[in-house]
């Protein structure tokens, strides 16, 4: 469903994806993994319109997302729960997740039906409905920007470091509500330090390493690969 | 080598023509000059300041300061003309100093702002206090500096003019430049990397301010009035913003560069339209802003460093 | 846009008490003020809409008063269209210069910086003031309508009732931005793009969209608000001028976003200027009222920040 072939990315004057291609099938939830400063975030941003490629080819089922703008691409069913959450904070819970929806033209007439889905996967958000949504502690917070992405009937989730300043416990919630999600028939990119929990939400995953794809594996592979355990899990 | 023995001699001639400018050319051409240097001296200090990531709309204040200080200095306390000057300089430096505690905390839009209203309260003072500065009626001077001499004047602006573009070099090429680059890009990694970033922002204040003060003095001692409407006139702050921009902001060659080039168009324009033919400025500023964000020399400037390192491939 | 600085039960209850010990003390002062407040409020809810939510400061804004004045002052001497009607065709030509404006020049400094737009802005102010004074001169234009100069009595002594318009028409513009921003599409993404911009664009919202239709509707607004000014106003190249930092302050006391506390902003303030305005021998003094609240509430904030 998504195809990146060749992608160059600068920032600024130094380049920091270099010929990456990758994949991400239908209803397949896909890992990027790799150091901090690799350029997992750089890559998504670029996914998402903020910034422009030097060269390569980006398609969401079949159509050239590049030279798209930012909310051009989250119309086509692309949506993200970035690090940094970019929620609006003084608005609250139940506003963010309307506006998840509001310009979604294929998401509008299923507000009621998403917001009890997003209800049913994270409840801690129904109780917390009319608080403003920059009161909310960081795990739901980083809940709410889950919630608001769902509200847009995404085809494809994209989640940049969502274990990233969040409690173990909440990390290991958050990837069985990931799960979930993924039952929908969602398909989900995922990039994540944390190798350890991310292996057990993705079919795939990358590990992307100073802006290069250095290893393509299936998730049982890349937890035995010997790389990954020396580097990423410690072992 | 050959290099700089060029430049030696490109400066020494350069200043000997300004320094004998007087002995040669029109009482007209000489009081462009004038013109010139003073929106040069201004373009030059205000450029410094922005080097530093801030931007200042601080100039019609310090210069009307300067302005009214002289002017009360010398007719209500007799003070000479010269010494009135320095008088100027040390009571903006005072103020300015005085303010850098409160206003250099401030960044961006808050700052430009401070400066902007401080202009303000400045010029609302000054009108306040008619004994002392005439009050809106302005005041006039009836002993000018050097009795009129225009010869004298001229070497007196081209002296601040060139003091302010050598104390710019300065800070360009010595470890100054550094600091004050380093806070415009990353404030935090200047604080990290152990710069005083509030010293660095006071002592350029404090200078570009006495910069701009002396200017002041020295218009007023030039001409022998001041109002608070011309003294305090936003032209002292959007004709060398203007400069700046069109020769290339963040450089000293820039500023010296678009007061010269501006200038003259100004000056031409002046001529031909004389109502109103400064909305060239503003044109020019909101043209150099969308199109040429460098101005000239910058824009050469890296013209020039594309070519030679494509060259070197 | 910001929470709210102070909490306006306070700031209320010190208003109500200062409200009253000066209608005791100087009554025509605080009528006018609340007038001159009015006005005052009118004209800086579009700054702080622009502020707001595209995130520039305006420093030309004053000035687009001034030219909507001129051309007010136009439609009534060849058109005799009555200042007061004028009000809708100069808020339509304002919009539409609003758009004109943006698409040629705000829409390339979005992403240029802090200072790129400052100077942008201050350039484009001095493009309008010395137009101005290109095409009309410095003399000041003054128009005459009978209706503007009725006043009424009380007790001994008489004030304007025209006044009154401003603080009524600064109550109808908040009354409809604040529904235009909670109730219609576009101004929820506004208000979104206020808030979060980045946010904004990844749930969807045409973000350029959102900062051409603000700051065309602010600029508008500036139409409405030179309409009720030009029976009572001197028109000169710099009548406009002085609301531009005036506004700031207004919009900096309230903070960002708090479009109610700028009306009471707006009121205060111009009750204060009022006061100091009927002092013999220190009225001139005034005018450092904005100022000096522009300058405390800046150097406060800064100085908290630095604190904590």
């Amino acid at each position: 469903m998504l195809k990146i072939e060749k992608l160059n990315v600068k920032y600024g004057k130094i380049q920091v994806i270099w010929d990456l291609s990758m994949s991400i099938g239908n209803n397949e939830a896909v890992g990027i993994f790799g150091p901090n400063g690799a350029g997992k975030t750089t890559l998504i941003n670029t996914m998402l319109g903020f910034l422009k490629p030097e060269s390569g080819r980006i398609a969401f089922e079949d159509n050239s997302l590049i030279g798209l703008k930012t909310h051009e691409i989250a119309r086509r069913g692309i949506s993200v729960v970035p690090q940094e959450r970019e929620l609006f904070p003084f608005m609250t819970v139940e506003e963010n997740l309307r506006l998840g929806a509001a310009y979604i033209p294929h998401a509008l007439n299923k507000v009621d039906e998403n917001l009890d889905l997003v209800f049913g996967i994270f409840p801690i958000l129904k109780e917390r409905l009319k608080q403003q949504a920059g009161t909310l502690s960081g795990g739901q917070q980083r809940m709410l920007a889950v919630g608001r992405a769902l509200m847009g009937s995404p085809k494809l989730l994209i989640l940049d470091e969502p274990s990233l300043g969040l409690q173990p416990s909440l990390v290991i919630e958050l990837f069985q509500k990931l799960k979930e999600i993924k039952r929908l028939g969602v398909s989900v990119l995922l990039t994540e330090q944390n190798v350890k929990q991310g292996l057990k939400v993705i079919d795939r995953g990358y590990v992307l390493e100073n802006g290069r794809i250095v290893m393509e594996e299936t998730s049982q592979k890349l937890a035995s690969s010997p790389h990954i355990q020396k580097s990423y899990l410690g072992v | 080598m050959k290099n700089r023995t060029g430049l030696i001699i490109a400066v020494v001639g350069v200043l000997s023509v300004m320094i004998s400018l007087p002995y040669y050319s029109g009482a007209y051409f000489l009081s462009v000059t004038m013109t010139i240097l003073l929106n040069m001296t201004l373009a030059v200090s205000w450029d410094m300041m922005l080097r530093t990531g801030q931007l200042s709309f601080g100039i019609a204040g310090f210069f009307g300061i300067g302005s009214y200080v002289s002017i009360v200095a010398v007719s209500n306390f007799g003070v000479n003309n010269v010494v009135s000057i320095f008088l100027a300089a040390a009571f903006v430096a005072v103020i300015a100093l005085a303010l850098a505690f409160a206003i250099l905390k401030l960044r961006g839009i808050y700052f430009a702002i401070t400066t902007l209203a401080l202009t303000m309260v400045f010029s609302v003072t000054i009108r306040n206090m008619p004994t002392l500065t005439g009050g809106s009626g302005g005041k006039v001077l009836y002993n000018t500096i050097f009795n009129g001499d225009t010869t004298k004047i001229y070497w007196l602006i081209l002296t601040m003019a060139l003091f302010t573009i050598l104390l710019s070099i300065v800070f360009e090429k010595t470890r100054v430049h550094y600091a004050i680059s380093s806070i415009r890009n990353d404030e935090v990694v200047a604080k990290s990397s152990g710069i005083n970033v509030f010293k660095y922002l006071t002592v350029l204040f404090v200078i570009t301010a006495m910069i701009q003060g002396v200017a002041g003095a020295i218009y007023t001692q030039q001409y022998g009035f001041a109002y608070p409407e011309t003294a305090f006139s936003l032209d002292f702050l959007m004709l060398p913003m203007a400069m700046a921009l069109v020769g290339g902001i963040y450089s000293t060659w820039g500023s010296v560069i678009g007061s010269v080039v501006l200038g003259l168009v100004a000056e031409y324009l002046r001529l031909v339209m004389p109502h109103g033919s400064k909305i060239i400025y503003g044109i020019i500023v909101i043209l150099i802003i969308l199109f040429l964000p460098k101005g000239i020399y910058g824009t050469l400037e890296s013209k020039l460093r594309t070519t030679r390192n494509g060259a070197r491939k | 846009m910001n929470a709210k600085p102070f909490h306006l039960n306070r700031t209320l209850l010190i208003l109500i008490i200062l409200l009253v010990v000066i209608a005791i003390w100087k009554p025509v002062a605080l009528i006018y003020g609340f007038q001159r407040g009015g006005l005052y409020a009118l004209i800086a809810l579009p700054l702080a809409l622009i502020l707001g939510i595209i995130g520039i400061l305006n420093l030309g804004h004053g000035d687009f008063l001034t030219l909507a004045m001129y051309i007010g002052y136009l439609l009534f001497e060849n058109l005799k269209i009555d200042p007061l009607l004028s009000m809708v065709p100069l808020f339509f030509i304002f919009l539409a210069l609003g758009m004109g404006i943006y698409m040629i020049t705000i829409k390339y400094v979005l992403k240029s910086g802090e200072l790129n737009q400052l100077i942008l802005t201050f350039g484009i102010s001095m493009v309008i003031i010395q137009m101005a004074e290109l095409i009309w001169t410095t003399r000041p234009r003054n128009l005459y309508v009978s209706y503007a100069s009725s006043s009424v009595s009380f007790l001994d002594f008489s004030v304007g009732t025209y006044e009154f318009l401003y603080p009524a028409l600064a109550i109808g513009v908040l009354i409809a931005l604040r529904l235009f921003l909670k109730k219609t599409k576009l101004g929820q993404a506004a208000t979104a793009v206020g808030q979060n911009p980045r946010g904004a664009e990844i749930v969807g919202i045409d973000t350029n969209r959102v900062y051409f239709t603000v700051f065309s509707i602010s600029i508008g607004i500036l139409g409405i608000a030179a309409g009720v000014m030009l029976p009572r106003t001197s028109i000169f190249p710099l009548t406009g001028s002085p609301y531009t930092l005036k506004s700031f302050a207004l919009v900096a006391m309230a903070g960002l976003g708090d479009l109610n506390g700028i009306l009471i902003g707006g009121i205060t303030l111009g009750i204060a200027e009022a006061v100091i305005q009927s002092i013999p021998g220190y009225g001139g003094w005034s005018d450092l009222v904005f100022f000096g609240v522009l300058l405390a509430v800046i150097l406060t904030r800064a100085y908290r920040r630095s604190e904590s």
